[in-house]
């Protein structure tokens, strides 16, 4: 079996976010915590992404162009496997009736940009795919 | 690295010693530059021109709640929500099972000994809160008490930052407990309600506080002087009730010889106390002294060579 050499392999996490910037931010906070971060730019993106190969998270932003976070989420759920990733909202909405949604809509977590190192590693462990001694 | 260093070398010494002797803690050597961020930003707060305006005053005239605002932003820790999780979940799976029978239509008191800004008390109250069903008919009090700082009055405001709620806290908690204001969020009055904070001198005897079914002494234990170790751990003794339980961080352990508590292997670094049948000996109960916050030593911290108002 191909996959039995992947038995080690990191979990995947698929950044989704419209800022060239934050994607790499994350990718490398990510990275530092030995997951094997992929990226798209809007929610249309990581849909065709995430049909062609479910990641093990999703760090996913409120508001992108052509699909944003919410549709998304709401899309994902709604498919064939698309209830396995873990999804993380990442974004700078901070009203509690947004959170709120985000959570109704099938969202696991939610990080409040601006984030650091800590704060991702902290809610990656609340969703239960970070071991806390890593922090 | 020292030229970058705004006070004389021999003053942090002199607040090495400040820390021991009031507090009975060991300033490391990670502290220097602690002394230079935290208590610049003390000394503004305070109204002094600069840092070694304020260290002068210090120790020119050892005035003590200086010294203990100085002591407490030094030694200040980082905190988080739900910190060493494993402690929680022992609060939830076996302290409370074990203790709801005895206090069954009374009332369960916890505390939080060394409660600095407060983190460790609120996701007790949460923890519980969120319990509450399994645990019916047992009224729960929760006490937060530290030296008077800046931080134990945070505690009490119950605000927190952005990255404060964000770290430990389960974003399901934060939208039930806190109300945003602007960048900062402050836990709903309903929560705070429940929580008393007071202002206590650690080393000293337990005083008015009465005795509770929990205290939680996490991750302090380590930085105290052997002496002071000794005060606290009768302070513990004495504070918590028969049947209770002291919850130490969940890799720190007590010496096997104390006489006050049984480790409790089901749940790391929580120790019910022992009943007295169990004591190897009496512990004395007779407090050290009657030592309140009022009565910190006044004088002795003073180093007599730092008087004078030099600055470098």
């Amino acid at each position: 079996m191909a996959s039995s050499i992947q038995i080690n392999a990191n979990k995947t996490c698929l950044i989704v976010d419209d800022s060239k910037m934050i994607r790499r931010v994350a990718s490398r906070i990510l990275r530092e915590l030995k997951f094997e971060p992929s990226e798209a730019g809007d929610g249309r993106e990581a849909m065709e992404l995430c049909k062609a190969k479910m990641p093990d998270a999703i760090l996913l932003d409120w508001n992108m162009p052509i699909m944003d976070g919410l549709s998304f989420l709401k899309t994902l759920r709604g498919v064939e496997g698309g209830a396995k990733p873990v999804v993380l909202f990442c974004t700078a909405e901070r009203d509690v009736i947004k959170i709120a949604e985000a959570l109704d809509a099938g969202a696991d977590e939610y990080i409040m940009k601006p984030f650091d190192s800590d704060i991702l590693g902290s809610k990656l462990s609340e969703v239960g795919l970070l071991d806390q001694a890593h922090l | 690295m020292s030229g970058d260093l705004s006070l004389k070398p021999s003053y942090y010494e002199a607040l090495k010693r400040l820390t021991i002797e009031l507090v009975g803690v060991k300033l490391g050597a990670d502290h220097t530059f602690l002394v230079e961020t935290r208590l610049s930003a003390l000394a503004r707060k305070e109204g002094f021109e600069d840092l070694p305006q304020m260290i002068d005053e210090l120790f020119s005239r050892g005035q003590t709640r200086l010294a203990i605002h100085v002591v407490t932003s030094l030694l200040e820790r980082a905190t988080r929500f739900f910190e060493d999780r494993p402690g929680y979940e022992a609060l939830g799976d076996i302290i409370l099972p074990d203790l709801h029978p005895l206090y069954r239509g009374g009332t369960l008191r916890i505390m939080s000994y060394g409660c600095s800004s407060g983190q460790e008390i609120y996701s007790a109250a949460i923890l519980v809160d969120t319990l509450a069903d399994l645990f019916p008919n047992m009224d729960i009090e929760l006490t937060g008490v530290d030296y008077p700082s800046e931080a134990l009055d945070r505690a009490r405001a119950g605000r927190f930052t952005h990255f404060e709620v964000q770290r430990g806290l389960p974003i399901r908690h934060l939208i039930k407990y806190f109300d945003r204001d602007g960048e900062d969020w402050v836990v709903k009055q309903s929560l705070r309600e429940k929580i008393t904070f007071l202002d206590h001198n650690l080393l000293a005897d337990i005083g008015e506080l009465g005795t509770f079914q929990v205290v939680m002494f996490r991750g302090h234990l380590g930085q105290f002087t052997t002496p002071a170790k000794a005060r606290i751990l009768r302070s513990l003794g004495n504070l918590v009730s028969a049947n209770g339980y002291l919850m130490l961080g969940s890799h720190e352990n007590l010496d096997d010889t104390n006489f006050w508590f049984k480790a409790q292997a089901a749940a790391p670094g929580c120790y019910k106390k022992r009943t007295k049948q169990g004591l190897i000996a009496e512990p004395e109960t007779e407090p050290e002294t009657g030592t309140e916050i009022e009565e910190f030593p006044k004088q002795p911290f003073v180093p007599m060579e730092y008087k004078g108002s030099k600055t470098v």
